[in-house]
């Protein structure tokens, strides 16, 4: 077998990381991430806080890890919701073929012409601030991306032989986008996911800094950076974590999706 | 029983069938031989209600007094897989990679035949037996690339044969498999159009295969039907010109012998290439590749003439 490339391997032990600290935190985090301290606050850190604590004495690495699962159930519920759409989309225009394609793909297209984060923020600042209309705002986003993934893969495989194979047997279009096209565009698609989770992670954290996300009291990376942006010259740390987090997630799962496409992409394999 | 009239297939570049007629009873085992771009694979397309979307028919099909020229795609699903079926030349590629072959043949019997999964599994068991695959039941849980081309030709057969269809077509079923495993392939599809009283429409440029496999042959060129008849009269006499430059054009030990003078002779080939569509002539589609050309040739559509139905100028001349 092929070695696995590095990027995979090291986006595979970052993803794992924070996933696995995000997990954690379903039954565990050192301190409440709520708790409002106002004596400790600004403490240094130490054995009880080990990043210390902010501005209103609560402990950090429990804030963190809570904005770790938090971060990663929006990009889920985001990506699964707007993948889903998406790609079903893509799978319809490619299967009907003719104006339904066109009309699919050129509602993508317009989807494209809004740059993705400026989009997601005016759809959250649209229908009110809250974690519930990030999540809708950032799975819209993904719709036309994995729309136009999935048809452009679907297209290819309806022009395979097995395809005709099952025309021949009487098959229907459903049952054979169902049997045949969609188990052949599946490794697409979870590359794709892989990279649009970390958009999606960015996105949320980009929203809840502006206050479109997150509300207190729960926490969020994005929010934690906004509010430690008024005390950058107090308390330097407090913006330095959350921001760490956030390279770490972003970096692990974009390094994951180009790892994953590198491993299943055929092409690029006989290159390597 | 198949009944295609005149029919004519055209694509903005060209006619891909020029108006022919072609009728298939229960138990015929026809073969269409010609170059590639003869029109064979499109003559199948119109059997199966597989024409391409871009193209324009005209004339009529009938199956079983249905006329089907121009049904639906919801009609033909209810005349695929029960009333024709079609196999096809590279295995590999028509099986899905990522199903098990079990699967694969289960699916049409599912659909068509109303029966559960056991059902189902059972009678796909039945049909793995009866295309020569050993060992059904743990064929049924293999992926494609577990198979040998010659079983997967069989488990294609086998997905052709699921929903007990009436006509089968094999579209070059023999190409891409070595001449062993091709022989047993042909022997095995006569031996199916026999027990099951089964029409067989068998396409190859192998004419040997064809031979071997069918009673009766039809000669494409160009989208005409240039000469039909008995398979062994056909292949020990052939009369057009076309049918002629085939035979001659066969490998055989011969071919590769040495002439009176010690030297090689080469295998003789017919002239030219197969034009695209657009260049083809507006007579007959062989003027420009053919010994026997005249001044009418290249303008003047021959008429079928003869037994045989020849379509030649100066086949029909030298006959009347």
């Amino acid at each position: 077998m092929r070695p696995l490339p590095a990027n995979f391997i090291i986006g595979a032990v970052l993803v794992l990381l924070v996933v696995g600290v995000a997990a954690l935190s379903l039954v565990w985090t050192p301190h409440d991430p709520t708790t409002l301290n106002i004596r400790g606050k600004f403490g240094e850190p130490t054995p009880l806080n080990w990043l210390g604590t902010d501005q209103l004495g609560r402990d950090i690495v429990s804030q963190l890890m809570a904005a770790a699962r938090n971060s990663m159930t929006v990009a889920l519920v985001a990506v699964l919701l707007g993948g889903s759409i998406g790609v079903a989309l893509g799978l319809l225009a490619s299967a009907i073929g003719g104006w339904v394609e066109d009309i699919v793909m050129r509602l993508a297209d317009l989807g494209f012409a809004f740059p993705a984060l400026l989009f997601a923020i005016m759809l959250a600042a649209v229908f009110g601030p809250s974690l519930t209309n990030a999540v809708l705002a950032i799975a819209f986003i993904n719709i036309p991306i994995f729309a136009r993934v999935a048809r452009a893969s679907a297209n290819q495989i309806w022009t395979r032989e097995y395809v005709l194979a099952a025309r021949a047997a009487g098959m229907n279009k459903l049952a054979i986008t169902w049997d045949h096209i969609l188990p052949n565009i599946a490794a697409v698609v979870i590359v794709q996911a892989t990279i649009e989770f970390a958009v999606a992670i960015l996105a949320e954290a980009a929203l809840s800094y502006l206050g479109l996300g997150a509300q207190p009291p729960a926490s969020s990376w994005g929010r934690m950076l906004s509010e430690a942006q008024t005390l950058m010259y107090l308390a330097p740390d407090l913006a330095i974590y959350p921001g760490l987090c956030i390279v770490i997630a972003v970096l692990g799962f974009g390094l994951l999706g180009d790892g994953l496409r590198d491993i299943t992409d055929p092409r690029l394999a006989r290159a390597r | 029983m198949f009944e295609m009239q005149n029919m004519t297939v055209r694509f903005s570049i060209g006619e891909a069938l020029r108006g022919v007629s072609l009728r298939i009873a229960p138990g015929d085992r026809l073969g269409i031989v010609g170059e590639s771009g003869s029109g064979k694979s499109m003559l199948a397309a119109c059997l199966m209600g597989m024409v391409p979307d871009a193209a324009t028919i005209d004339g009529t099909l009938t199956i079983d007094g249905t006329n089907m020229t121009h049904a639906s795609e919801a009609k033909w699903q209810t005349i695929r897989a029960r009333r024709a079926a079609m196999i096809f030349q590279e295995p590999m590629s028509a099986l899905n990679p990522l199903r098990r072959v079990g699967d694969t043949v289960a699916e049409p019997i599912y659909v068509h035949m109303g029966l559960n999964k056991a059902q189902a599994r059972d009678r796909v068991l039945g049909l793995f037996e009866e295309v020569g695959i050993p060992d059904p039941a743990s064929r049924f849980r293999m992926f494609p690339h577990e198979l040998s081309g010659g079983q997967r030709q069989r488990v294609l057969i086998a997905l052709a044969l699921a929903c007990d269809p009436q006509l089968l077509i094999a579209d070059e079923p023999t190409t891409a498999l070595d001449a062993n495993i091709a022989l047993k392939i042909t022997d095995l599809l006569v031996h199916l159009s026999q027990s099951r009283n089964m029409a067989l429409v068998f396409i190859s440029h192998d004419l040997s295969a064809v031979a071997r496999a069918t009673t009766d042959i039809t000669v494409m060129y160009g989208g005409d039907f240039v000469e039909r008849g008995v398979t062994a009269e056909v292949l020990s006499n052939p009369m057009h010109p076309y049918t002629q430059g085939l035979l001659a054009a066969r490998p055989s030990p011969r071919a590769v012998s040495r002439d009176a003078n010690g030297s090689r002779r080469r295998l003789p080939t017919i002239p030219g290439t197969v034009p695209p569509l657009h260049k083809m002539a507006r007579g007959c589609r062989f003027a420009g590749r053919c010994a026997l050309e005249r001044g009418e040739c290249a303008s003047v559509r021959p008429l079928p003439f003869g037994p045989r139905r020849i379509t030649c100028h100066a086949v029909s001349e030298e006959m009347t």
